[in-house]
C-alpha cells in the first residue's frame, strides 16, 4: 500500500525505522515525546516557537550552533527558518544534518531556494522538507510544504502529522521558488508599489482601496511592512532569477524600502 | 435639499447605484434606451432591497420611501436637471464617447459628468465634451450596495472643484472614496491583477491544482475567496478583456501578460458560473 507523495516517485527505499515503530499505528502520532529545534530569522522563530508551545509541544530555539549538539538525540524535527538564502543558512543546514540523527526531519524555509537545491550536498537528502515560513501567514489555518525529488515519502508524512498535532492543515506543492502564497502575495506588493511610484494614489488610500474595493485581509502595503520589505524583495529577486521573467522586476521604491528598513510614506 | 443623480444604463451596476442612491434619500432618474431593462432593473433592487430589510439592515418603510425616488427614463433629455450623471454603460470606449458628447448637451451647465468605467481612460472620455473639467471617474464595485469603495478618478483636465463635490457625493451615498489619477486600471484592478495573475503562472507551471491554490490562498492568506473561483465568478471573458486592456494600454509590460489558459478558457466558452462551467464545472449532478 505504497501511496508515494508526487515529486517523490523514485525512491523511498533507505528510510529504514529507526523510528517508525510499530507499523501498525499509522496515522497516530508516536509516543515519543516531541522537541521541536528552531534557528533562522527572529521573527519566523518567534511565530514557529508561539504556534508549537501553544499546542503543548516543546521546542528549543537555538540561538547559536553550538549547543545543538547537547540536546541532538532528543530532537524530533528542525526547522530552519532564514528567509535569504545566504550563508548563514547554509552553515546552520550542515550542521543540523551533520548533528541530527538521520531520520529527523529537517524543515526548511524553502521561499527563495528550493529545498533541492538547499539539501544538494547533504547526505541524508531523504530528510529534507521545504516550508513556506514567510511572516504573518503561520497565523492562518494551512501551512504549504514542498517535499523534493529526494524527500521520502516517511518524512513528508511525519511532518504533515506534526503539523497536524497543532491543528494546521498542510499543502504540498512542487519545490518551486516562491511556492504559491509567498509568491502571489510578494507580486500583490509589488504592484502596490509600482502604484506609489507611479504616484496614482497614496500609500494609505491603495491599502484602503484593497481592503474595501477587494476585502483583502490586509492593505498590501501595511501587509508588506509587517513581513517585512526586505523579505518581499528577496522573493521577488529569487523569481527574478530562477524565471528570467521581467514580471518580477521590482519597484524600485520597493528595493528603496527593503534596505531603509522602513516606508516612508505610510504612516501619513 | 436632496441630489438629483442621473443614471445612464440601468444594468447591474446601474441598479445598484440607483440603490443606494435611492436609499441615501437622492431622487434618482434611472435611463436607459430599452424599457424593459429598467423595468427588470428595478425589480432587481426590490428584490435586493427586500433582502437588506428581512436582515434588519434597513425598515420596511426605508425600501418603500427608497424606491418611490426612482424615477424610469426612457428619455435621455430628461436628465436636463441631475446634479450630477453618472454613466454605467458596456465598456467600450465609442459608445462612451458618443454618450458623454451627448450628455454635454443636455446637462445642466453645472452638473457633474461621471464615469462607471473600471478600465478605460477618463481622459479620453472627456475628451468628447467642451467641458473636460467636470467629467470625472467614479468606479463602483460589484455588488455596489455591499462594496464600501468608490475610486474618484481624476482625469488630466478634471477640476479640484469637480473633485471635492464628487467626493461629497459619494460620500453622501454612504461610500469610502480614494481619489486616483487616471492610469491604466487606476488602484484596485491594477493591484489586484496579480491575484489573478501570478496564480495562472504558478498553474501554468504545474506547482499544484486549481483547487489546491484556491484552498492555498484562502487558508494560508486568509483571502475570502480562491483566485480561480473569484474568476470564474466574475467571468473568465470579463477578467481577461480587463487584462487584456490593461495589458495593451501598459505597452505590453510583462507584469501585465495575459494567460493562455485563460485565453482557452474563454475560447472554449467556458466563462465560468454564468456558463456553468469554467474553472469548476457547476453543473448540477
Amino acid at each position: 500500500m505504497k501511496k508515494p507523495v508526487k515529486s517523490e516517485k523514485i525512491k523511498s527505499k533507505k528510510v529504514s525505522a529507526s523510528r517508525s515503530k510499530p507499523k501498525t499505528e499509522k496515522s497516530k502520532p508516536v509516543e515519543v515525546k516531541q522537541l521541536i529545534c528552531l534557528l533562522g530569522d527572529e521573527l519566523l522563530v518567534k511565530e514557529y516557537s508561539a504556534a508549537f508551545q501553544e499546542k503543548g509541544i516543546a521546542v528549543q530555539e537555538l540561538k547559536n550552533l553550538s549547543t545543538l549538539k547537547t540536546s541532538a538525540k532528543k530532537i524530533t524535527a528542525a526547522f530552519e527558518l532564514t528567509l535569504a538564502s545566504n550563508e548563514q543558512k547554509e552553515k546552520n543546514l550542515q550542521a543540523l544534518d551533520e548533528t541530527l540523527p538521520e531520520n529527523v526531519p529537517i524543515i526548511s524555509s524553502s521561499v527563495t531556494e528550493t529545498i533541492l537545491s538547499q539539501s544538494k550536498h547533504s547526505k541524508h537528502k531523504h530528510r529534507f522538507v521545504g516550508i513556506a515560513a514567510f511572516p504573518t501567514l503561520l497565523s492562518n489555518s494551512l501551512v504549504e510544504l514542498s517535499p523534493s525529488i529526494h524527500t521520502s515519502k516517511e518524512i513528508a508524512d511525519e511532518v504533515k502529522t506534526l503539523f497536524d498535532s497543532i491543528k494546521k492543515e498542510t499543502a504540498m506543492v512542487q519545490d518551486g521558488v516562491g511556492m504559491v502564497m509567498p509568491r502571489i502575495l510578494c507580486q500583490i506588493i509589488n504592484e502596490a508599489l509600482f502604484t506609489v511610484q507611479n504616484d496614482v494614489a497614496t500609500p494609505k488610500e491603495i491599502d484602503e482601496a484593497m481592503k474595501h474595493g477587494t476585502n483583502y485581509p490586509h492593505g498590501p502595503i501595511s501587509w508588506g511592512e509587517m513581513i517585512g520589505f526586505a523579505n518581499v524583495v528577496a522573493v521577488l529577486d529569487a523569481l527574478y532569477h530562477s524565471h528570467h521573467e521581467e514580471r518580477y522586476k521590482v519597484a524600485p521604491v520597493l528595493r528603496q524600502m527593503a534596505i531603509a528598513g522602513i516606508f516612508w510614506k505610510a504612516k501619513e | 435639499m436632496a441630489i438629483s443623480i442621473g443614471i445612464v444604463g440601468a444594468g447591474t451596476m446601474g441598479a445598484g447605484i440607483a440603490h443606494i442612491a435611492a436609499l441615501n434619500k437622492c431622487t434618482v432618474s434611472l435611463y436607459d434606451i430599452n424599457e424593459e431593462v429598467i423595468r427588470r432593473s428595478v425589480e432587481r433592487i426590490n428584490f435586493e432591497m427586500k433582502r437588506s430589510v428581512d436582515k434588519n439592515k434597513i425598515s420596511d418603510d426605508d425600501m418603500k420611501q427608497a424606491l418611490t425616488r426612482i424615477k424610469k427614463r426612457t428619455n435621455i433629455n430628461d436628465l436636463d436637471t441631475c446634479d450630477i450623471i453618472i454613466e454605467a454603460v458596456l465598456e467600450d470606449i465609442r459608445v462612451k464617447k458618443d454618450l458623454f458628447k451627448k450628455l454635454d448637451q443636455i446637462a445642466h451647465h453645472t452638473a457633474i459628468l461621471a464615469t462607471n468605467t473600471s478600465s478605460l481612460s477618463v481622459t479620453s472620455i472627456a475628451a468628447a465634451t467642451k467641458k473636460p473639467e467636470r467629467v470625472v471617474g467614479m468606479h463602483f464595485f460589484n455588488p455596489v450596495h455591499l462594496m464600501k469603495l468608490v475610486e474618484i478618478v481624476k482625469g488630466a483636465k478634471t477640476s479640484s472643484e469637480t473633485i471635492t463635490q464628487t467626493i461629497a457625493i459619494a460620500e453622501k451615498l454612504g461610500k469610502k472614496t480614494i481619489v486616483t489619477k487616471d492610469t491604466p486600471g487606476f488602484v484596485v484592478n491594477r493591484v489586484a491583477r496579480p491575484f489573478y495573475s501570478e496564480a495562472l503562472k504558478i498553474l501554468s507551471e504545474n506547482v499544484t491544482t486549481v483547487e489546491e491554490i484556491d484552498r492555498i490562498v484562502k487558508k494560508s492568506g486568509g483571502f475570502k475567496m480562491g483566485p480561480f473561483e473569484l474568476m470564474d465568478m466574475i467571468g473568465n471573458d470579463v477578467n481577461f478583456s480587463v487584462t487584456e486592456s490593461m495589458f495593451q494600454q501598459f505597452f505590453n509590460d510583462p507584469r501585465f501578460q495575459p494567460s493562455h489558459i485563460q485565453k482557452q478558457l474563454v475560447e472554449a466558452g467556458m466563462f465560468g458560473k454564468k456558463t456553468k462551467q469554467g474553472f469548476y464545472n457547476y453543473e448540477e449532478k
